[in-house]
């Protein structure tokens, strides 16, 4: 019965008490979010790499990115998938609470921006309640939506690929968490200056 | 690891100066880069800008540069994917002198200077090439250096101009042939005919000693003084002047003058005892310091791939925008023009022919429409037909089928190029297109006797032609025909007449100009159809009945009809000025948004402009009542 009470004696960890501080500012700049999950069910699927770029004044800033393997052991095993090609790669790898730890230091109180930006935040809010941490309380804008904004389409939803066809996006022929992040940072810099978004 | 940053070192790595660095160097250049995306017409940075601490790539898009004078915008520059610009804050303390805006929406790196400077310092070539883009802008241009800095007031800039010439650097041959001293003349003669060069080094254990030249063979040898079978070094000129590699086109230059030698022989530490790197010649030279057109039909005729087709094309279009920023009359630019259009076209059928083995029987490539009419100033579609001389029946097949795969391989060629395939289909690699003289004989035949009837794709561009490659005599059979068939055909001229007044009117009553009502050109004057062919369609009409052979091009014709029709003549060379006006104004256009030109922008345009393209629609009236007198049309279809 008092359950909420003890949430909220609950002592939360060092990171996320810093995290929340940050927000007695303004956001300064925006982060470009994408994950690769290994499914839709936030209960039950796992985050499987996380890829974020900041974008500053109007332009990505390259060196301020974030990406990452999670070794998500569970999962692999789970599935029978060799993680070989994991532990190969020259890929940061982390995993789940100390990748998650870095993005929330990584991240701050920038206004978050991605690809349906809903599923990865409540992905990452799965995630850090295992970390006894709170939800997401950042600011989030998703490019479909602000597509459908500027066009005034309200009965369709557009991938990432038809952004990426619109906007003539290069594609590359590498998939991963960081170059979804690229694309979408792309698409969202045109977006921006299109729909006057300071 | 960052792996964004290494898909961007990767696109840099294979452009200069990025080139010049390694993989590490350029992954860690791209981990500070900031990636702006600017939307049409955006504008990045303008004269008198303070510095930005970065200096940009375009990553995808064109940026356009331009600086301001006599209060007219002059683009100095047109930056494509992969090219550098803003480089001023390298070199200057000042503002920005120039304006860098978007022409299309484009995507670019931003590369701080601080962070690249430590390579520039470290790195001759690297800083090399930043200086010369740095007086020209963008590389491609770079053998304009010279006409593109007399475009830009600025003593400065004219200065660094001077500067770049000197530091220049050369592009020679680097696999030069080298033979030993104890050589039979005879052997090592061969050895340079086969390889095509007029030079060879001799060498001792790698080392330079001496050089034998065209003209020392022809001095030495074929005059009687050595017999054919001394040794080489008995005739080489020894020593051989040497220098270091990096050489400057103006220290090249000083060398062969002080030395009175025609070849410079590289070497690795710039003396003769060290091992031989390259050969300069004074054919390098000249190609270093001319964009002229003479060395644009040189290069042509040894390109081997359409790529480097292309380059000459691009180089084309910079040597037509500075001759118009000249007003080097427009006449003139476009049989420049026209000609080099012309050696690549037959260098694109050369090519074809070098893969696919010597053609099965006679044949003639002819050019049609514009460049038929050598009047191709912009790169405009390709149009062209192919005709082949008659052949056995049984042969026919075998022989069409290689003709259709010249035909294909040639127009795949010269898309390469630049040039777009004709959207009606008109080109040689058409089955339609590429037929035999007979055919082609029948076909003319109908198209001029049965105008209309079962020619739907009677289209007037192929009465204008010139001969690409082959056989002349084909050419001329055709055009016999032509003008066999226009005499006296009143339903042919009836029928060319229609339909050239039946396009629109480019005045409206009120003598305002009839822009288009709709589509993405709206409000844009297309001189195009309702200007330029008119003007094409009749003097092609007057001239085929005036039975004038041999006269293509338009301003030719309507000049020579002033002599043949003396009545009419100052209404014939009013369209022909006309016609250079309106060329004019269509390329500019055309060159300044890289199309084809074909719709001008009113809005854009000064109001003395206006004045002069109104003028120049003038003689038009007078030219449609001509021909509707002259071939008693009074009604139009």
């Amino acid at each position: 019965m008092l359950d909420w009470l003890k949430k909220i004696n609950k002592e939360y960890p060092d990171f996320w008490k810093e995290y929340l501080t940050k927000f007695e500012s303004k956001p300064t700049k925006y982060v470009v979010l994408s994950t690769e999950t290994s499914g839709l069910n936030p209960d039950k699927d796992v985050i499987l790499s996380l890829g974020a770029f900041s974008v500053i004044d109007d332009s990505i800033v390259i060196k301020e990115s974030f990406e990452t393997v999670l070794l998500q052991y569970k999962f692999l095993q789970d599935n029978g998938l060799s993680n070989e090609f994991i532990i190969e790669s020259k890929m940061i790898k982390m995993q789940e609470p100390e990748a998650l730890e870095a993005l929330i230091n990584f991240i701050g109180n920038a206004v978050l921006v991605g690809h349906h930006i809903n599923f990865d935040i409540e992905m990452l809010n799965a995630a850090l309640e295992r970390l006894d941490c709170g939800r997401i309380k950042n600011e989030a804008l998703d490019v479909d939506v602000m597509y459908r904004k500027l066009t005034d389409i309200n009965d369709k939803q557009f991938s990432m690929d038809d952004l990426s066809e619109i906007y003539k996006i290069p594609k590359s022929d590498r998939n991963s968490s960081a170059e979804d992040a690229y694309k979408i940072a792309l698409v969202f810099l045109k977006l921006k200056s299109r729909l006057g978004i300071r | 690891m960052n792996t964004i940053a290494e898909h961007i070192a990767d696109f840099l790595k294979e452009y200069p100066p990025f080139n010049n660095l390694t993989f590490q160097e350029l992954s860690d250049i791209a981990t500070n880069i900031r990636v702006h995306n600017l939307e049409k017409h955006a504008i990045l940075f303008q004269n008198n800008d303070v510095l930005h601490d970065s200096f940009y790539v375009v990553a995808s898009g064109v940026i356009n540069l331009t600086t301001i004078a006599d209060a007219e915008e002059t683009i100095i520059n047109k930056c494509h994917e992969g090219d550098i610009f803003g480089l001023r804050p390298f070199f200057a303390k000042n503002n920005y002198m120039m304006t860098a805006k978007a022409r299309e929406e484009s995507i670019i790196y931003a590369i701080p200077i601080a962070v690249f400077r430590p390579f520039v310092a470290n790195n001759s070539d690297v800083l090399n090439f930043l200086l010369e883009s740095f007086s020209i802008n963008s590389r491609h241009t770079k053998d304009n250096a010279n006409s593109n800095g007399k475009l830009i007031p600025e003593s400065a800039y004219i200065d660094q101009q001077s500067e770049m010439q000197y530091v220049q650097s050369l592009v020679y041959n680097n696999s030069p042939l080298t033979t030993e001293g104890h050589h039979i003349v005879k052997d090592v003669a061969i050895l340079m005919t086969e390889a095509m060069v007029d030079n060879i080094v001799v060498c001792e254990k790698n080392h330079p000693i001496g050089i034998v030249t065209d003209a020392d063979l022809s001095s030495k040898i074929a005059t009687g003084r050595y017999p054919i079978t001394e040794t080489i070094d008995k005739i080489m000129s020894s020593p051989v002047v040497t220098v270091i590699e990096n050489v400057s086109l103006a220290e090249a230059q000083l060398l062969m003058l002080k030395h009175n030698v025609s070849h410079l022989c590289v070497t690795k530490d710039g003396t003769s005892k060290s091992s031989v790197k390259g050969i300069i010649s004074e054919h390098d030279l000249i190609v270093a310091q001319a964009s002229n057109p003479g060395v644009l039909i040189k290069e042509i005729k040894r390109s081997q791939l359409p790529k480097d087709l292309k380059q000459i094309r691009d180089r084309l279009s910079d040597l037509i925008q500075n001759s118009i920023q000249k007003n080097i009359p427009i006449s003139h630019i476009s049989n420049i023009a026209s000609e080099i259009n012309l050696a690549i076209i037959k260098r694109a059928v050369e090519l074809s022919i070098l893969d696919l083995g010597s053609p099965p029987a006679r044949f003639a490539w002819l050019s049609i429409g514009s460049q038929g009419r050598k009047e191709q100033l912009l790169l405009t579609d390709q149009d062209s037909i192919l005709i082949f001389e008659d052949v056995t029946p049984e042969k026919y097949r075998e022989v069409k089928d290689y003709f259709l795969r010249l035909g294909k391989r040639t127009t795949a060629i010269l898309e390469k190029v630049g040039y777009e395939y004709c959207p009606n289909g008109h080109m040689g690699s058409n089955m339609l297109w590429c037929k035999s003289l007979t055919d082609w004989t029948k076909q003319y035949n109908s198209w001029m006797n049965t105008p209309g009837e079962n020619s739907n794709d009677l289209s007037s561009i192929f009465f204008d032609y010139e001969i690409v490659f082959g056989e002349p005599k084909i050419e001329e059979v055709i055009e016999n025909v032509i003008f066999k068939n226009a005499v006296n055909n009143t339903l042919f001229f009836d029928f060319l007449g229609n339909d050239a007044l039946k396009r629109n009117s480019p005045l409206s009553f009120f003598k305002k100009f009839i822009v288009e009502e709709e589509g993405p050109h709206k409000t844009k004057f297309d001189i195009k159809t309702r200007a330029l062919m008119p003007l094409i369609d009749s003097a092609r009409l007057l001239i085929l009945n005036a039975n004038i052979k041999g006269i293509k091009n338009t301003y030719l014709r309507f000049k020579q009809l002033a002599i043949t029709d003396s009545k009419n003549a100052e209404i014939y060379l009013s369209c022909a000025e006309a016609f250079l006006t309106l060329s004019k104004f269509r390329t500019v256009e055309g060159l300044k948004n890289d199309d084809s030109g074909q719709y001008i922008n009113l809005r854009e345009m000064s109001k003395t402009d206006k004045e002069k393209l109104k003028n120049a629609l003038n003689p038009m009236k007078d030219l449609e009542e001509l021909i509707k007198s002259k071939f008693q049309l009074t009604q139009f279809s």
